[in-house]
Order: structure tokens, then C-alpha cells, then sequence
């Protein structure tokens, strides 16, 4: 994990004006620099946008695409959604589970591996669907899922 | 307090069970109920804080359709509204059932248990009993004295009031507004002489400078700016004041 020091944090901030407006954008610049978001970015938002910590604190806690420890540096997303579901996904997230040597929602003591769940990603069509990295595969079975490891 | 003004237009004419009532556009359904005397049973709702409707214990019905009356704005003219049926009564039980599994014991729920006929239902049981009813009266009143110190935070069945990463909130004053408008009274706190502790933090009482009664923290006199008078010596100082004024005649 990067360790976030104060000149990244404001390098990444600075370019946001000091509106409230601005919370979940600058929340996720940090977020998809560090994967995670420190808690000194969390402080320092809040006090950019005059903001109370707890406010900011909640709005980090509240999205999944939104962390508050390390994610893995590749993450493994795989979808949990009704559809997805009924198509096979706990097949899927069971293979995953042992390619990876990981539960569902850990992450790797390495920080190389991560493994998530969503609830429906709007690709129903394709179910199951599992996303690395933000890139989509459908129509997903335990030996492809097992592939993309 | 609570009426949104973005509705202009002249006043509108409509009944609640079957009473007529003329109102501004944009009344709440709840205080256009109270003007008639109709008592409708709310929980999150509280005349000081901001409105937010989350609770439902409130829901009513306007024509075909169940609302909270505690933030539902009366706007059209002719509007009809129930406060008391079948419908209602039943939602308001489903309501009372959620809020009986959270806090089983709050005198508050208990009674609306007992008026409304809910009894436990073993089927919804699988949260814990931790008396918070998540309805965010403590957040609101945080809030509205300027502090915000602790939110609701996390989603679902996960969503607890605390402060920031889960720890004492620095920004708390220990004024303890929260714990007075919790309808629970799950928030706790203890007062020992001139000792104040609430949410994990520690506070000094400050001894009020006429009587010597430790009775504030630093903190809160720091916010609110006051004479640092105790209320019972506030109130005489007035008292004071006002009958020490000349008289015109
Ligand atoms: S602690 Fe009390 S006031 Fe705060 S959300 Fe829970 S029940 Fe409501
Ligand atoms: S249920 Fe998986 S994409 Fe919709
Ligand atoms: S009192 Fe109206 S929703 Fe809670």
C-alpha cells in the first residue's frame, strides 16, 4: 500500500474548489490513487470543504466503490445481483474463492488480490458477470472465472 | 418550524377524516392535523430539529395513498386525507413491529406495541436489540447545535450513529442534546460532580459564577457564547433585570 503523505493528498485535493459539492469526486480521486482512503484524506477533505468529519466520514463508509482499508491491486468483483444470482454466481464466487485463496470480501495479506460482490451491475444479459478491474466478462462459469485469476 | 415556503398561492381547502380545514400551500399534513386537534403518533418527528420523514410511524393517507404525514406538504386544493383506517393501522403496526425488535424495552415503543396490538414477531427477528432505533434525532440535533459530531453511518442493518472512524467524536461538546432528544434514551451519559462523560469523551463542568453549581462544559459555554449563568441563576438575574426596570407610570 502507498503510504499517503500530505503533499499527494493536497497534489490530488488542490485542483477541487471548496464546495461541498465536490465531496464524492475528491473522495474518489483518493480513492483511486491509493485504493483506499486514509484517514488523513478523509480529515483534510472535510476541512477543504468546511465540512464536519463525520459527515465525510459517513458519506466514505456509506458506497461500496468507496473504501476505508486497502483494497487489493487487482480486484475481483463478482455480481450477486438477482439475476446473476440465479445464473450461477455462487458457483462462480465459490471458484474464485479457492483460485484465490481468498473469502469472499478479503483481500490478500499481499495487497495483490482483492475479491468483492455487487449487487447487480446492469449487465444482466451477461450474468454472471464478474468484473477485474472494472472490465466486464459475462456469461461467467467456474472455469472461466478460475481463468481470469 | 418545518413548512416549506417554496409554495406560493392562495390557501387551500380540503378535510382531514372528514373535517374541513383551510390551509396554507405546502402545510405539513401533521401540523394541519394538530390545528384540528387530531393526534397522529410520530417518533423521528420533533417540533426543534429539521423534519426527515424517515421513521414512517406517521403514515396517513392521502387519497389513495399512504404517506408520512410528518413531511407530506399539502398542495392541492380538495386534498382528503385519513389519519385513521384499516390501511393505516396496519402499516403503522408493521412499523411498530421493526421498531419493537430494536428496542423491546424503550418505554416509547412499548406503549405504541401495546395501543396498536403488536406483539413480537419471532420471523423478523435478526438484528440485535441495541435500543436504537436508527430514527436520527441524536444526528439532527448534533446538527442543528452546530456541532454535528456523530452521523449515521453504514447502510441496512449495519447503520449505527457514531462518531468519525467509529471512535469518540472530537467535535463533541458534551451539551448532551443528543441523548435528550433520543426517544429511547439509549444515548448514555454520566454526570459526577463536575465531571461529564458522553460518547467516550470526558468533560470538565464549569461551576456557574453566580451559585458555583458546576453545570457546563467548557466546550458548549465556548459555542453558545453565554454569561456562563447557570439556567436557575439566568432566571433570576432576569427576574431582576425586568423588576429593576423604571416603570412609565
Ligand atoms: S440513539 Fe436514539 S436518537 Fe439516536 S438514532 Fe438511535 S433511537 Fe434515534
Ligand atoms: S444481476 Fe448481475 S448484472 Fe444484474
Ligand atoms: S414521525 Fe413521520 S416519519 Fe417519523
Amino acid at each position: 500500500m502507498t503510504n499517503p503523505d500530505q503533499k499527494t493528498l493536497n497534489s490530488i485535493l488542490d485542483g477541487y474548489p471548496g464546495e461541498p459539492v465536490n465531496l464524492l469526486p475528491m473522495l474518489q480521486a483518493v480513492q483511486t490513487k491509493f485504493r483506499y482512503l486514509p484517514r488523513e484524506a478523509i480529515i483534510l477533505v472535510a476541512e477543504k470543504l468546511s465540512l464536519p468529519k463525520s459527515r465525510v466520514f459517513a458519506v466514505a463508509n456509506f458506497y461500496r466503490a468507496l473504501s476505508l482499508t486497502p483494497k487489493g491491486e487487482k480486484v475481483f468483483t463478482v455480481c450477486q445481483g438477482t439475476a446473476c444470482h440465479l445464473r450461477g454466481a455462487p458457483v462462480v464466487i465459490g471458484a474464485l474463492e479457492k483460485a484465490l485463496g481468498l473469502n469472499l470480501g478479503q483481500t490478500s495479506p499481499d495487497g495483490r488480490y482483492g475479491l468483492e460482490s455487487v449487487n447487480c451491475l446492469g449487465a444482466c444479459a451477461l450474468a454472471p458477470v464478474v468484473t477485474v478491474d472494472g472490465v466486464l466478462h459475462g456469461a461467467m462459469t467456474a472455469k472461466k472465472a478460475a481463468k481470469l485469476v | 418550524m418545518n413548512e416549506p415556503s417554496q409554495y406560493l398561492g392562495p390557501m387551500i381547502k380540503g378535510t382531514i377524516d372528514g373535517l374541513s380545514i383551510t390551509v396554507r400551500p405546502g402545510t405539513v399534513l401533521l401540523n394541519a392535523a394538530r390545528t384540528l386537534g387530531i393526534h397522529i403518533p410520530t417518533l423521528c418527528h420533533h417540533e426543534g430539529l429539521p423534519p426527515d420523514g424517515n421513521c414512517r410511524l406517521c403514515v396517513s393517507q392521502v387519497g389513495g395513498r399512504l404517506v408520512a404525514s410528518c413531511i407530506y406538504p399539502l398542495t392541492a386544493d380538495g386534498f382528503q386525507a385519513q389519519t385513521d383506517n384499516e390501511r393505516i393501522r396496519y402499516a403503522r403496526s408493521l412499523v411498530i413491529a421493526l421498531m419493537l425488535i430494536r428496542a423491546p424495552e424503550a418505554p416509547v415503543v412499548v406503549a405504541l406495541a401495546r395501543e396498536y396490538g403488536v406483539t413480537e414477531q419471532p420471523r423478523l427477528r435478526r438484528v440485535t436489540a441495541d435500543g436504537c432505533l436508527r430514527c436520527g434525532r441524536c444526528v439532527r440535533a448534533c446538527l442543528t447545535g452546530g456541532a454535528e459530531a456523530v452521523s449515521l453511518v453504514g447502510r441496512g442493518t449495519a447503520r449505527i450513529v457514531t462518531g468519525p472512524f467509529f471512535e469518540p467524536p472530537p467535535d463533541c461538546v458534551g451539551c448532551l442534546s443528543c441523548a435528550r432528544m433520543c426517544p429511547t434514551g439509549i444515548i448514555g451519559f454520566t454526570e459526577l460532580f463536575d465531571r461529564r462523560q458522553i460518547w467516550g469523551r470526558n468533560f470538565q463542568l464549569v461551576p456557574c459564577p453566580t451559585c458555583g453549581r458546576p453545570w457546563a462544559t467548557e466546550e458548549e459555554l465556548a459555542r453558545l457564547n453565554a454569561d456562563r449563568l447557570c439556567p436557575a441563576c439566568r432566571r433570576r438575574a432576569m427576574a431582576e433585570a425586568i423588576s429593576s426596570c423604571p416603570t412609565e407610570n
